[in-house]
């Protein structure tokens, strides 16, 4: 490694044989590059929830890696050349979709220099297009409505239903590039429906009795968790995504609030709880923090395991 | 001229080799699963023998073995499940639209304040005032049209429509498919020389570009019509080697002449949070007859801090040019150096400040000498897609005179502009 640099850096005495020791050096450092390639099936997730999906999908045949970490804010992660690295080699990279990743992606995507990942590739599986996608504007959309997501809401992944169904097209995807696999990808999706089936029982049971009551949260990133849960969005702390909302509209949530019964106030932990904080002591009803993904706090390192606090927080804070 | 250029560019582009030229067939994995998938438990196809397989139709096809080929990106298999918005037999009405490119237009403009004759004694391309008659300026609508070419290839087109008229800041065509890490941009482009070089004013902390770059690089960017090779090394951390060969004229009045680049740039973690780029670029560009040169070199840091759970980070980086003239008659043959460095202090979504300090030759009117200046900049990013900026700084010229500037500047833009690099 460290004669290639000098290599590149020296190139005063004969240039042409330089040049021929150059070249084989560029082969000998592809050669060492290409079994790697060869080597464990290697996926590449956007974030850590649909890290842990590809996880349990590809247990024990692929390698997943997760470009974010949970506790980051998904919409602003910085597009740091070191994860065009991590795309290079991927044979398989598994986007949230919907513009989540917009900021930052295309141009990781672009400096890997992975022709197959592109939007479409056959190794590229954008996971929106596995569910049903919610909250698509029907109306005009600009920005005057903030920095919203134009082709719908990407936050599926907290309806365990979606989940499963994204994991789904994991293992579809999985088999069809690496059939040597199959089998094993195949197993894994069965093991994680049975267990995910019980789960989704169990958490059903305990959201149960909050069934029908109103919340309110800071964006629109619950749709999915209130489509599954039935539990109903009063409002949202910052309508408007990216565009602080003022006092008069805090003020007209808490008389929302006491109007309509609004119990808890939910909010990412990645997110500024000041104005949430306001409108919950003002209203008096609860701020329950709930983790953003898989990964946001310690312990939560499974899907089931961030399910579990999620269901378990807003359930507490409901009953 | 130019065209000429593009044209040779194209030529050079169209010389690599891209297997078929038809329309990219499905990889056997992907025609597998469209037919089924194979049974579970049925002997894989190897991947030797795949290989294999491989090479022999591209033998036939009478292409060049594939591994060294650009490699066409295979299609996806089909949709799976459920799709969204479900649509009426006649088609999607919205077709056209979603085959036009990305399309963005970036306003800027403001208002200057200058305590001293700027024009006389630090020229420069950046805006400033008559001396004490604080005055508007419009610097410049950037349009952005950005889209995939086809599955090869990817087009950005940067005009820039100013006081002066309108320009190409860029336009230029990036492979997407080419085997063993390399890319090429092929068109008009920012030189690949130093950090901010390359990047569009609109991503700048400060208002203005540094002094250094304005007196050693070009008055504006250094840019121009050629080729951009870049090489990803196989290496564990980011590791780019760029060779380009351009025509550039740097500074008003100065002819189109040929100009090599070279560029390696290489991105560290440092734990969770910081991120090193380090940069070191060098160019030799052609000065006319008696083989008569300009040597640039130069080097360039970034230091990124960033906790990984929040908005806010710190950024400081910092440049050095060098600048030689070989055999250039009536300049002076010695090394001629500049730098600046600045931090930049994003506090949250909506707030940010910077400080700047810097060092370049003196010019103009002004006694020769080094000149310099600090400066402070103070940043409101009402969302996203606007921010207001005034920037204060202190020019020190040889001798010691100069003065205070003021800058007030406001950019906003519309439409879908693709993200930037880091």
């Amino acid at each position: 490694m460290r004669r290639t640099t000098r290599t590149v850096g020296s190139r005063r005495p004969g240039a042409r044989r330089y040049g021929a020791r150059g070249a084989a050096l560029l082969a000998l450092a592809v050669a060492l590059a290409l079994p790697a390639r060869a080597a464990a099936f290697k996926v590449v997730t956007t974030t850590e929830g649909l890290a842990a999906l590809a996880g349990e999908v590809g247990k024990g045949r692929a390698e997943v890696e997760s470009l974010s970490r949970g506790v980051q804010d998904p919409h602003f992660v910085d597009a740091n050349p070191m994860l065009a690295v991590k795309l290079r080699n991927a044979d398989l990279l598994v986007d949230v979709g919907l513009e989540l990743e917009i900021g930052w992606l295309p141009p990781l995507v672009n400096q890997s220099r992975n022709p197959d990942i592109q939007p479409g590739g056959a190794h590229r599986l954008t996971a929106a297009s596995a569910i049903t996608v919610l909250d698509v504007p029907t109306g005009p959309v600009d920005r005057s409505l903030g920095d919203l997501h134009p082709a719908g809401n990407p936050h599926f992944l907290t309806d365990p239903r979606r989940a499963l169904q994204v994991a789904r097209a994991m293992a579809e995807r999985l088999a069809a590039l690496d059939p040597g696999g199959a089998a094993t990808y195949r197993a894994n999706l069965a093991d994680l429906e049975k267990r995910l089936g019980a789960d989704i029982k169990r958490w059903e049971a305990q959201l149960a009795p909050a069934r029908g009551k109103k919340v309110f949260t800071q964006h629109r990133t619950m749709t999915y968790f209130f489509d599954w849960s039935g539990i109903v969005s009063a409002g949202e702390i910052e309508p408007r995504p990216g565009v602080p909302s003022p006092p008069s509209h805090l003020a007209e949530l808490v008389g929302i609030a006491q109007r309509e019964g609004v119990k808890a106030v939910l909010v990412e932990d990645y997110y500024d709880t000041k104005s949430a904080e306001v409108v919950a002591r003002h209203a008096g009803a609860k701020l329950v923090l709930i983790p953003g993904d898989v990964g946001a706090e310690p312990g939560l390192k499974t899907y089931e395991q961030y399910m579990d606090s999620v269901v378990g927080r807003i359930a507490g804070a409901l009953r | 001229m130019r065209i000429e250029l593009a044209a040779a560019a194209l030529a050079v582009l169209s010389a690599v080799p891209i297997p078929g030229r038809a329309e990219p067939a499905p990889s056997a994995p992907a025609a597998a699963s469209a037919a089924g998938g194979s049974p579970p438990g049925a002997p894989a196809q190897g991947d030797a023998e795949r290989k294999k397989l491989e090479e022999e139709i591209a033998r036939e096809l009478g292409t060049a073995s594939p591994s060294l080929a650009a490699r066409p990106p295979a299609p996806a298999p089909a949709a799976p499940v459920a799709t969204s918005a479900p649509l009426g037999a006649g088609g999607s009405p919205y077709a056209r639209v979603l085959l036009l490119p990305d399309i963005s237009a970036i306003g800027s403009a403001g208002a200057a304040y200058d305590s001293y004759d700027v024009g006389a004694y630090s020229p420069r391309e950046s805006p400033y005032s008559p001396k004490d008659r604080p005055d508007f300026f419009l610097e410049e609508v950037e349009l952005g049209l950005q889209a995939v070419v086809d599955p090869y290839a990817r087009a950005d087109f940067f005009l820039s429509f100013g006081p002066d008229g309108a320009k190409v800041e860029e336009g230029y065509l990036t492979t997407l498919s080419l085997p063993d890490g390399l890319q090429i941009k092929a068109g008009q482009i920012f030189s690949p020389f130093g950090r901010q070089n390359q990047q569009h004013p609109h991503i700048w902390d400060f208002v203005d570009a540094p002094l250094a770059r304005n007196r050693l690089l070009a008055s504006d960017q250094l840019a121009g019509p050629g080729v951009d090779v870049a090489w990803l090394m196989p290496l564990p951390w980011f590791a780019e080697l760029h060779l380009a060969g351009q025509d550039t004229a740097p500074f008003t009045g100065d002819t189109n002449e040929l100009t090599g680049l070279a560029r390696l740039v290489q991105f560290f973690t440092l734990g969770d949070a910081t991120s090193l780029g380090v940069g070191l670029s060098a160019a030799r560009r052609h000065e006319g007859p008696n083989g008569a040169a300009r040597d640039l070199g130069g080097a360039d840091v970034y230091l990124r801090i960033r906790p990984l759970n929040t908005r806010s980070y710190l950024a400081v980086q910092g440049e050095v040019y060098l600048r030689k003239l070989r055999g250039v008659e009536g300049e002076d043959p010695s090394t001629e150096h500049a730098w600046w460095t600045q931090a930049f202090w994003r506090q949250d979504a909506y707030w940010g400040y910077g400080v700047r300090y810097e060092q370049a030759p003196s010019a103009g009117s002004a006694p020769p000498g080094t000149e310099q200046r600090l400066g402070g900049v103070a940043t409101w990013f009402p969302s996203e897609f606007q921010r207001l900026r005034l920037q204060l700084s202190w020019d020190r010229l040889p001798g010691g005179k100069g003065g205070l500037e003021a800058l007030l500047h406001l950019e906003f833009g519309i439409g879908a502009h693709g993200a930037h690099p880091f």
